[in-house]
């Protein structure tokens, strides 16, 4: 029997262990194929779904599914965090375990998560509406009360996930103030390590003017190193120091603490993969996906789907001898909303650089019909139109 | 003072000036970094990114298949 194992059951580990239940049903049927999900969360949250919850005040509870409901037939799963990942001997452990359990291929999909000790100081001072539905419910009645003062948002540190959602963040903000009148009472301010207001400069192009238009203050090369949450103040790297009234930065990022050491991953614990077959290193049967990777691209969830499907591809070609080989063409596609029913997206791949496209309102309705279908695309229902989207740049074979 | 060596190589914009940040933080004022990165977008992102952090760009070289960019950390506060 070829086991596999699949670790994390978020975006990148729900849609390759649907992929692989739905092309190896029969397999696992017959008992050739088994088919684990390990992971101790037994709820999933709609990510991008935070920023509505937190600007917009949309109830927290829409945002999540039983992780139950949104597994394939055939493939189970086990409620237990892995500890321990043993790539040449085959096996892995999970936590408070001892139990070897082998497998003859495994996926890493841990994703990554916010790495507060980086900055000291920004956990007690930050409005986190980046992290989790129901905390930016919580930031959601707080901003309600904001009636004056200044308001610093952007990027706290390096690396974080979706790289837009900073921006948004300004952008839902400037929104919300407008609406309720009180824009000319409300400064934002916006900080980023990089050079530009957007990294891209394709994309910096089109959210540049929206900035000055919405008189969205910019402050670039800032460098956050800590935070004084009793001064309200910020000091960067190099010494200066900005004020604020709320503090609304995306925290930098980090991944499962098991991967620091594990002997596959850089010093900082993300996993060296190759970032067109997805291999761990040197290891053909074991493969890394999503956040948790060290491939420099944007840790979003169009990347853990993509190289899911490409890995969950090259397995099912391996089982069934197709002798087929796929790639993952490094295809991003993040939304961007830039506020009032307006969205741009960030959309590139390895060979194409970032392409410019002005927010319109019809970008901000494919935003919206993503969220619609997003729990369905996860099991698997939507590859037909995914492919259709993507054309080439789907996977590579 | 010590070399970091930051292979950014496979990487276009913004990979090799996130790379350049991840290495910044982690090092000293005096430490030099080396960059190397075959995005051409990287040789002056680095040269804004020094002049906007005051820390020095000591130069870029055209190696064919890629660019190696020093720098050398100055701008951190004491
Ligand atoms: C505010 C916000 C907005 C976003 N907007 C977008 C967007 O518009 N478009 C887009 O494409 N992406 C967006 N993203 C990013 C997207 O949600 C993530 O990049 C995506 O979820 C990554 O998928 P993943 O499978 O790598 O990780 P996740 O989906 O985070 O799943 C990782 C899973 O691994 C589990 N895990 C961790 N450690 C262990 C362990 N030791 N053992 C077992 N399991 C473990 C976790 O519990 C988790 O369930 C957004 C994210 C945020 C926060």
């Amino acid at each position: 029997m070829k086991k596999i194992a699949i670790i994390g059951n978020g975006v990148g580990g729900l849609i390759t262990s649907s992929k692989l239940a739905k092309d190896l049903a029969k397999e696992i049927k017959s008992g050739e194929v088994s088919i684990m999900l390990f992971d101790k969360k037994t709820e999933q949250e709609f990510q991008p779904g935070n920023l509505d919850v937190a600007f917009r005040g949309t109830d927290p509870s829409k945002m999540r599914r039983p992780v139950e409901k949104l597994v394939y037939d055939g493939v189970k799963i086990i409620h237990d965090n892995c500890e321990k990942v043993d790539l040449p001997n085959r096996y892995l452990k999970t936590e408070g375990n001892d139990e070897k359990i082998d497998f003859d291929y495994i996926i890493i999909s841990t994703g990554s998560s916010p790495d507060y000790d980086q900055i000291p100081g920004l956990r007690d001072a930050n409005m986190d509406f980046h992290t989790n539905a129901y905390t930016s419910s919580l930031i959601y009645q707080k901003i309600l009360k904001i009636k004056s003062g200044r308001i610093v948002v952007g990027i706290g540190g390096l690396p974080y996930k979706c790289p837009p959602s900073p921006n948004e963040s300004a952008f839902m903000l400037d929104e919300h103030f407008r609406k309720a009148g009180i824009r000319d009472k409300v400064e934002i301010t916006y900080i980023t390590p990089f050079t530009r207001i957007y990294s891209a400069d394709s994309i910096n192009e089109v959210i540049e003017p929206i900035y000055k238009a919405r008189s969205i203050e910019s402050i670039t090369a800032f460098n956050t190193d800590s935070v004084d949450a009793t001064k309200k103040e910020i000091t960067s790297l190099e010494g200066e120091t900005i004020k604020y009234d709320y503090l609304f930065l995306t925290p930098p990022h980090k991944p499962a603490d098991f991967l620091k050491n594990s002997g596959f991953s850089d010093e900082d614990g993300w996993v060296k993969t190759d970032k067109r077959n997805l291999h761990i290193t040197d290891y053909d049967y074991g493969f890394a996906i999503g956040d948790t990777t060290n491939i420099p691209i944007s840790k979003a969830g169009v990347e853990a789907h993509l190289e899911g499907i490409v890995v969950a591809n090259n397995i099912i070609s391996e089982i069934q001898g197709t002798g087929k080989r796929y790639k993952f063409t490094g295809r991003t596609q993040c939304s961007m909303e830039t506020g009032f029913h307006k969205a741009t997206f960030v959309v590139g791949t390895y060979d194409t650089p970032v392409q410019k496209i002005p927010p319109s309102t019809f970008n901000y309705m494919e935003k919206k019909v993503m969220e619609k279908i997003y729990w369905e695309s996860l099991h698997g229902q939507y590859e037909w139109l995914f492919k259709y989207h993507f054309k080439k740049d789907y996977f590579e074979d | 003072m010590r070399t970091m060596n930051v292979d950014s190589r496979g990487t276009a914009c913004p990979g090799p000036i996130t790379d350049l940040i991840r290495a910044y933080k982690k090092a000293e004022n005096g430490d030099i970094i080396v960059l190397i990165a075959n995005d051409p977008g990287a040789v002056p992102d680095s040269k804004a990114w020094c002049e906007q952090t005051k820390n020095v760009f000591v130069g870029s070289k055209d190696m064919e298949d890629y660019f190696e960019i020093t720098i050398q950390v100055a701008g951190k506060r004491l």
